[in-house]
């Protein structure tokens, strides 16, 4: 039972930083109208960026949750950066293309390995960590219930909610998330009904790649940093955002909350008997995700937005 | 007339091959020269030519038919595996079989592993067979690393005989060997340079047969139906054709071609592992296909060249001057780079298909002049 | 009042030789209804008229009849087969071929190319024989490139044969589409506006080809928002709206119901 609580809560953390990566793909999917192969490797600028950020800011006073204010400063840069360079790439690359949803797929790649090829020539190939001492778990939550939680988990999840918890506010409560609905339900309509469009775009792209770049930061503090940690984990967020349904932010959560869950769930697989090893985690999330397109093409959710 | 007329090359053609031509001699100069060693010209040659394979492969399956498949490196790496764990000393589970029979065990690996990644996919909108092929070809290579029992894991597979080993004659020459005229001694060869030139006949041979094998079905109904389907499959349906049998078969003979080329792969390098599965290879080669010209087999072929042109280029860069970057960083920009370019400048690639295809006798002297 | 009782109220079902009968036919688009118990009948040998408001179904009607949309209720039948939730191909094969409100031009083909996509069972479909009987595959090849170049001149495009497909204006392309659905030789040709955005000569050209092919036998099921055209060619005329069939019958007294009238003044109510 416990070792059951203990899985659910590494499923938490993870499900936090999948959440994180699959709402800015599933807003480029619905707006920008393609699958963006280069998201993976957007969450991995914005964690080199807090690392970078971090190596200046570290040595601010105080801690919350266990974590140095510092390192909140820093993932605010992560976001600001990964955003900046994201709008970079939308400008420079996306919109001057005469091409279709495909060629912008294809193109996609080109930017992922641009971006991943720039972090490995600064940066190098080594595992990275930011420099913070690893506390260990939460005392009490260890004696009574047996589950290792450490304060750094806790920080994972509870800055995800404020950052989910925001742009729930912001599409439900702003005239600019109203805007931002209108032009994912159908860019032509809102287009005819004095939205600028363009507008709506680029701020798709500054909030997707922020909240990407808050996932890549928390998945490199949640293991550690190299150039591929982002490409490695677009495939779990793709599925994330298939499964909850291409271009419904809400399905996007709920699928990035069930597909953290089931990757971090795999060992009970071999608990149970099904000699499954965890290394097939990803690949379960895939084989999940294929057979949700087979049976519901448009994801669990269907048409919420 | 001229689009019709199978003899006349365009100017663009001309260059190409005159580009390719200059190259060619450049490198002699550098074997002549003592620069570059033969041995390792035939075996850049050679690998030019297994990169054509799997362009052509891939252009069976995106350039006609339009099938985003982001799992060449896959197919590739199960026809590596398929044929190195059959002939391999060091093979976990079998062994010792010989090169020409394994060829056929890797490729019948491949074909049933496209037909299980294509029954699912192949029914789905074409951006999700881009993500689904993708991630199906990362559980074929975590599936490697991890059972080691079956696959040797991470350490790899070592021990694997030359294409040629069990061979009369070709396999048992001594070396240096010596050729000679009515007892005469002409001249010498040694063994890497006989090797280099046994691989590059054998890869020759199947670059050969894939393009005629593809020139005819290119040109056929066959392949009028998937060119079809690739600008509207919805109107390839009204007309009466089964969409999905058309992109299976399609997708399994690309398959086929690309796991063709592990095959040689195998027998080329000697060694296969995991890494030879990441998903760069597949990226590679679908700069290939695309600066090639989507669509073309002759811009397959070119693409093919290019590929081993970034690789060596990148090294050789590296090696001469001091570089800010290392050269797997550099070789990944390069090729980033060119995919943003290619789409941006020139969708159509270098050479791309010819402007009509029509089975060819049925266009002879129906006065068409 | 004699021209009122030509008009049925709902489609005319018992037809003597239908090649095309959908019954109650319903379509539902989440808590969206598309079609609701649409019924039509399409008599062997006539051209027959679908109109209707903006939203009335015609469209969903024809993609549930073709295959690419499978139906939440009722059946459909060609030529006495049932093909009910049959894959669009399927349902080609029974003799039913479908035009597109905007095809999508051919890339990287000529015109003539487009055109030999459209025969049925093509030998060189299918890879073996490419290798075991090219001559077959020759033979039906140079005997459809004539068919093609045939088809092409009937149609007053026949110069057009080696442009590729790319460069066709929008009239062009109609003709093309209804070219390359004749090579399929059809039995039933389901149109979808074939005169939209095509200028008022080559519409008229299109409806003297359209009468010709009829009268060679073949059967058409048109949709049209041109009013003069859709009266000149059809007879009878089937009326949807709202998911439904509301009247059928000749062009003239179809005109002058007061039902169609009102349909049609109250707009799209959805």
């Amino acid at each position: 039972m416990a070792q059951i609580l203990q899985y659910l809560a590494n499923g938490l953390v993870y499900s936090s930083i999948i959440i994180l990566g699959s709402i800015g793909l599933s807003l480029v999917y619905s707006i920008a109208d393609f699958a963006n192969f280069a998201h993976g490797d957007t969450m991995t600028v914005g964690a080199y960026g807090a690392f970078v950020a971090f190596g200046l800011f570290g040595g601010m006073g105080g801690s919350l949750l266990g974590l140095p204010l510092g390192f909140y400063v820093s993932l605010l840069v992560g976001m600001a950066l990964a955003a900046a360079i994201a709008v970079l790439t939308h400008l420079a690359v996306y919109e001057p293309l005469d091409t279709d949803s495909i060629g912008l797929l294809i193109t996609s790649i080109g930017v992922a390995f641009v971006y991943r090829a720039s972090l490995m020539g600064v940066f190098g190939t080594d595992f990275l960590q930011y420099d913070i001492t690893r506390s260990g778990p939460i005392p009490f939550l260890l004696e009574n219930f047996d589950v290792a939680i450490t304060q750094r988990d806790v920080a994972i999840v509870v800055s995800a909610a404020v950052l989910v918890g925001s742009l729930h506010f912001l599409l439900q409560r702003t005239t600019l998330g109203r805007k931002m609905r209108a032009t994912a339900d159908n860019p032509d309509l809102a287009r005819v009904s004095g939205i600028r469009t363009d507008r709506v775009i680029l701020v798709m792209w500054v909030i997707g790649s922020a909240l990407a770049a808050a996932g890549g930061v928390f998945l490199a503090l949640y293991s550690q940093l190299d150039p591929r940690i982002g490409f490695g984990i677009l495939l779990v967020v793709f599925a994330a955002v298939i499964v909850g349904g291409i271009g419904s932010v809400y399905g996007a959560m709920l699928g990035g909350l069930l597909i953290g869950m089931i990757h971090e769930l795999t060992p009970l697989l071999g608990d149970v008997g099904i000699p499954i090893g965890t290394a097939y985690a990803p690949a379960i999330a895939f084989v999940i995700m294929v057979a949700v397109l087979l049976v519901k093409p448009r994801g669990i959710a269907g048409d919420l937005t | 007339m001229s689009a019709l007329d199978v003899g006349a090359f365009s100017a663009r053609e001309k260059g190409v091959a005159g580009l390719l031509g200059g190259i060619g001699v450049l490198l002699l100069i550098a074997v002549v020269a003592g620069v570059l060693a033969p041995a390792y010209l035939l075996y850049l040659v050679s690998l030019s030519a297994m990169y054509m394979l799997l362009s052509m492969g891939l252009n069976v399956q995106w350039g006609y038919g339009g099938l985003i498949n982001f799992s060449v490196a896959a197919f590739f790496g199960l026809g590596a595996y398929g044929s190195a764990l059959l002939t391999a000393n060091s093979s976990p589970i079998s062994g010792n079989v010989s090169p020409v029979i394994a060829l056929f065990g890797g490729l019948l690996l491949a074909a049933v592993l496209a037909v299980l990644i294509g029954y699912p996919t192949l029914k789905l909108r074409d951006d999700y067979l881009a993500i689904a092929s993708l991630g199906l070809a990362e559980v074929v290579r975590i599936f490697i690393l991890n059972e080691n029992q079956w696959t040797a894991g991470s350490a790899g597979l070592t021990g694997i005989p030359l294409f040629f080993a069990d061979w009369p004659v070709l396999g048992d020459l001594s070396y240096p060997y010596v050729f000679q005229v009515g007892g005469t001694a002409l001249f010498y060869m040694r063994q890497p340079v006989i090797t280099g030139l046994l691989n590059l006949v054998l890869v020759g041979a199947f670059v050969a047969g894939v393009y005629l094998f593809l020139r005819r079905i290119h040109r056929s109904p066959w392949g009028r139906v998937l060119r079809t389907i690739k600008t509207d499959e919805d109107l390839a349906e009204t007309l009466g054709k089964d969409t999905f049998a058309f992109k299976m078969q399609a997708f399994v003979i690309g398959s086929l071609i690309m796991a063709l080329a592990g095959v040689f792969y195998t027998h080329l390098v000697l060694y296969v592992s995991p890494p030879d599965l990441q998903p760069i290879t597949t990226f590679y080669v679908w700069v290939a296909v695309i600066l090639g010209g989507t669509g073309s087999d002759r811009g397959a072929m070119l693409g093919g060249f290019t590929i081993v042109a970034i690789q060596q280029g990148t090294r050789f860069l590296n090696d001469a001057v001091q570089l800010p970057i290392g050269p797997a960083p550099l070789r990944l920009m390069l090729v980033g780079l060119l995919i943003i370019l290619i789409v941006r400048l020139r969708p159509e690639g270098i050479l791309p298909p010819e402007r009509e295809l029509i089975w060819p006798d049925a266009m002879r002297g129906d006065g068409d002049e | 009042m004699s021209e009122q009782s030509l008009v049925s109220d709902g489609p005319v079902l018992d037809k003597a030789d239908p090649v095309l009968l959908a019954e109650g036919l319903e379509k539902r688009f989440g808590g969206l209804v598309a079609t609701d118990d649409a019924s039509i009948a399409v008599e062997r040998g006539s051209i027959t008229g679908l109109i209707g408001p903006n939203g009335a179904g015609k469209s969903t009607l024809f993609n549930l009849m073709s295959g690419f949309y499978e139906p939440d209720g009722g059946r459909v039948t060609v030529n006495g087969v049932d093909v009910t939730g049959k894959e669009p191909h399927e349902i080609a094969d029974q003799g039913m071929i479908r035009t597109f409100q905007t095809p999508r031009k051919p890339e990287d083909m000529t015109v003539r190319e487009a055109l030999l996509v459209g025969p049925h069972d093509q030998t060189g479909e299918s890879i073996v024989p490419l290798f075991t009987s090219p001559s077959t595959v020759e033979r039906e090849e140079r005997r459809s490139l004539e068919r093609a170049q045939e088809m092409l001149e009937r149609f007053e495009i026949g110069d057009l044969a080696t442009q590729p497909a790319t460069d066709l204006s929008g009239g062009q392309m109609k003709l093309v589409e209804l070219a390359r659905g004749m090579m399929a030789e059809p039995d039933l040709l389901l149109l979808d506006e074939p005169v939209a955005g095509v200028n008022p000569v080559l519409a008229d050209k299109l409806a003297g080809f359209i009468e010709e092919l009829n009268e060679e036998g073949i059967t058409f099921l048109i949709i049209e928002h041109d009013m003069s055209f859709i009266m000149r060619l059809a007879d009878p005329i089937i009326v949807l709206n709202q998911g439904s069939v509301l009247v059928e019958g000749p062009p003239e007294a179809v005109r002058s119901d007061e039902r169609v009238i009102d349909a049609y003044l109250g707009g799209p109510s959805e």
